[in-house]
């Protein structure tokens, strides 16, 4: 603490006791951009994922359609109790297929609620329609082949629905084969065998497609996340390492005066050499005040003035109480400019201070009068939601901008 | 600077024992230089633990206490020696307004800012040993700009003196700005400081302060406890 106090501390004192506002609204957009980039392409991966696995769930629905249904159902031919209904039930079918297969595709999802209805309608018709002679051979093709249409109907709906039309599946087979009268012991375990024999097969791929969306979405995830904290890192060093070089800086010119007059080289009664150490300590205790960061706009634009005009070797001290509340651009203009002139033209030693609160906001800056000319004269506008005041007493020279809530 | 000489109206002839506690050795021999130019004043004891400090000197009627000592705020403390009527002094590099509040709600009789300097020390431990308010810029800073939903309520005259004090650190400019004497500038800040007693929770010191207020004439008794009913009689008290 220097025992000299008056102007000299009180110019090169730097307070800043309000939020600071510097790397934030520079460093925000590189961790946004970094993290933007990185989650579409996860999904774009889970999503490739997925459209294999509907592919191939529509590619063996269709081929057994084609494959084994249908040249059953031709072999079987008039010998079926009514093959029209059961060629109907596979035309049926066959268009469910293609449209479902072009929804899933295209990557939307088919209306699951009223296709199963129809599916099971045709279920239903054909076993009627087959006949007992038919009823465990492949030209009843809905027993074996109509699963793996449940399958493209229910895509990415929960298993359980799969399971319940299904099971639907088993008892309309089990009430045709009570009909059919084919209640033989060895029917009934050809029946259970049946169900079982065409239900596993769909549920473990419709089950292992849902897991394989779930795995790769989950992976996708992960590496967004990765992505996005290593942006953040990446912003994060790049503020510490920017503070840190002007802190080297800064600290290289404070050391200077240190080291002249530790050598004897500087002597302190020297206005000079004050007027440096004063600079120095005023750089140091602002960048150490800078460690929070509230990315105000105001704060932001009088902090960059400040720096400017204690680049040009002012020393300056920023004072900010209260958060300024989100203000109109020609609002915080006509706040900042007058202060930012003036300070243009101050001499000796400046305090500027910023007292903000939800409807009220006061910039001052006040100076040592001196002789030189008057500053800039403001906006002419006095009607304007800033009021300006300046003016010079002989010992400061004082501007003031406020804005109100109307 | 302003730095009102008027405020020590301290028992004449008899200096002012002081306590200096801080961990700083260099703050220590700075501050009892700045205190040994004055006569009115004396430093009874120096130290970096209060409790040391005040056994060695329990005469003492002021205690410049730094808000932060080995690291830590000790803001219980200063509750703790407030409460037993201490007149501490908060003075700490801590200038964020919420620690200046914090420390007028603990019961701290003044907050001084430890780049102030020497002026607005002495004055404000000169006024602190008579239990008369000082607010040193900074302070009236965290003043004008407290937020919180139970801040006291000051009159508009109050507000401006403290906002113009704060930013132009002269209480002649603010006078000449308000066109109201210094005088009538000191007392509108004054006011509003002893506002700030009722504030927080009760302490000795918060007391002894608006005792001697209602003794000056600065507040009326009347006037207090209702302050919102102030704004309208925000008229300098003779």
């Amino acid at each position: 603490m220097a025992t000299e106090s008056g102007t000299t501390l009180a110019g090169g004192t730097v307070v800043h006791t309000g939020p600071a506002v510097d790397a934030a609204p520079r460093l925000r957009p590189v961790a946004r951009a970094g993290t933007a980039g990185a989650v579409p392409q996860a999904h774009a991966v889970a999503d490739a994922s997925d459209r294999g696995a509907r592919l191939v769930a529509v590619g063996i629905a269709l081929a057994w359609h084609l494959a084994v249904s249908l040249p059953a159902v031709l072999a079987a031919g008039p010998g079926m109790a009514a093959p029209a209904v059961v060629a109907a039930g596979w035309l049926v079918t066959a268009l469910v297929g293609v449209a479902t297969g072009v929804r899933l595709l295209g990557g939307g999802l088919p209306p699951a609620r009223r296709l199963a209805a129809v599916l099971l309608a045709v279920d239903a018709a054909v076993f009627a329609a087959a006949g007992e002679r038919f009823l465990f051979t492949t030209a009843n093709w809905v027993w074996g082949g109509l699963a793996w249409f449940f399958l493209l109907v229910l895509w990415q709906r929960p298993v359980r629905w799969l399971l319940a039309l299904l099971a639907a599946h088993a008892t309309i087979a089990l009430v045709a084969v009570v009909l059919h009268g084919t209640t033989a012991p060895a029917d009934l375990s050809r029946y259970a065998m049946y169900v079982y024999g065409t239900s596993t097969l769909p549920v473990a791929v419709f089950a292992g497609a849902a897991a394989l969306t779930a795995l790769a979405r989950d992976r996708a995830g992960t590496a967004a996340a990765t992505l996005a904290v290593a942006a953040e890192r990446e912003a994060a060093e790049r503020a510490r390492s920017e503070r840190q070089a002007r802190l080297a800086l800064v600290s290289g010119t404070a050391e200077e005066v240190l080291a002249a007059l530790a050598t004897g080289d500087a002597d302190p009664a020297d206005p000079a050499v004050r007027r440096r150490a004063v600079l120095a300590a005023a750089r140091l205790r602002r960048l150490i005040a800078e460690s929070d960061d509230v990315p105000d706009p105001l704060l932001h634009e009088l902090r960059a003035a400040a720096d400017l005009a204690e680049r040009n070797g002012l020393p300056i001290e920023l004072v900010a109480v209260g958060t300024p509340p989100e203000l109109p651009v020609d609002v915080r203009r006509a706040l900042a400019d007058p202060l930012t002139a003036a300070l243009a033209g101050a001499r000796g030693a400046a305090r500027l201070t910023v007292v903000a609160g939800p409807d009220e906001v006061v910039v001052s800056l006040v100076t040592p009068d001196h002789d030189g000319p008057d500053d800039p004269l403001p906006p002419t506008d006095g009607d304007g939601p800033v009021a300006y005041l300046h003016e010079r007493d002989g010992e400061i020279r004082w501007t003031q901008t406020r804005w109100r809530q109307a | 600077m302003d730095a009102d000489p008027l405020a020590a109206g301290v028992n004449a002839g008899q200096p002012v024992g002081v306590a200096i506690v801080d961990d700083h050795p260099v703050v220590i021999d700075g501050v009892r230089a700045w205190l040994s130019s004055e006569p009115r004043l004396r430093v009874l004891a120096t130290g970096d633990d209060p409790d040391t400090v005040l056994r060695a000197a329990p005469g003492a009627e002021v205690v410049l206490l730094d808000l932060r000592l080995h690291g830590r705020m000790v803001l219980d403390k200063l509750a703790e020696l407030s409460a037993a009527g201490r007149r501490v002094v908060v003075y700490s590099e801590h200038t964020d307004p919420q620690t200046m509040l914090a420390a007028l709600d603990a019961g701290a009789v003044a907050f001084l800012a430890k780049h102030e300097g020497r002026e607005h020390c002495v004055a404000t431990v000169l006024a602190a040993a008579s239990d008369r308010p000082y607010v040193p810029p900074a302070l009236a800073g965290a003043m004008v700009g407290d937020a919180r939903p139970d801040r006291p309520s000051l009159s508009d005259k109050e507000r401006e003196a403290l906002l113009l004090w704060f930013q132009s650190m002269s209480k002649a400019s603010v006078a000449r700005r308000m066109q109201i004497s210094e005088h009538t500038v000191k007392q509108y800040v004054d006011r509003a400081r002893i506002k700030y007693t009722r504030a927080g929770r009760p302490a000795a010191t918060k007391a002894a302060l608006l005792a001697r207020a209602i003794e000056d004439g600065l507040v009326r008794p009347e006037e207090i406890g209702i302050y919102r009913s102030q704004a309208s009689a925000d008229r300098p008290t003779p």
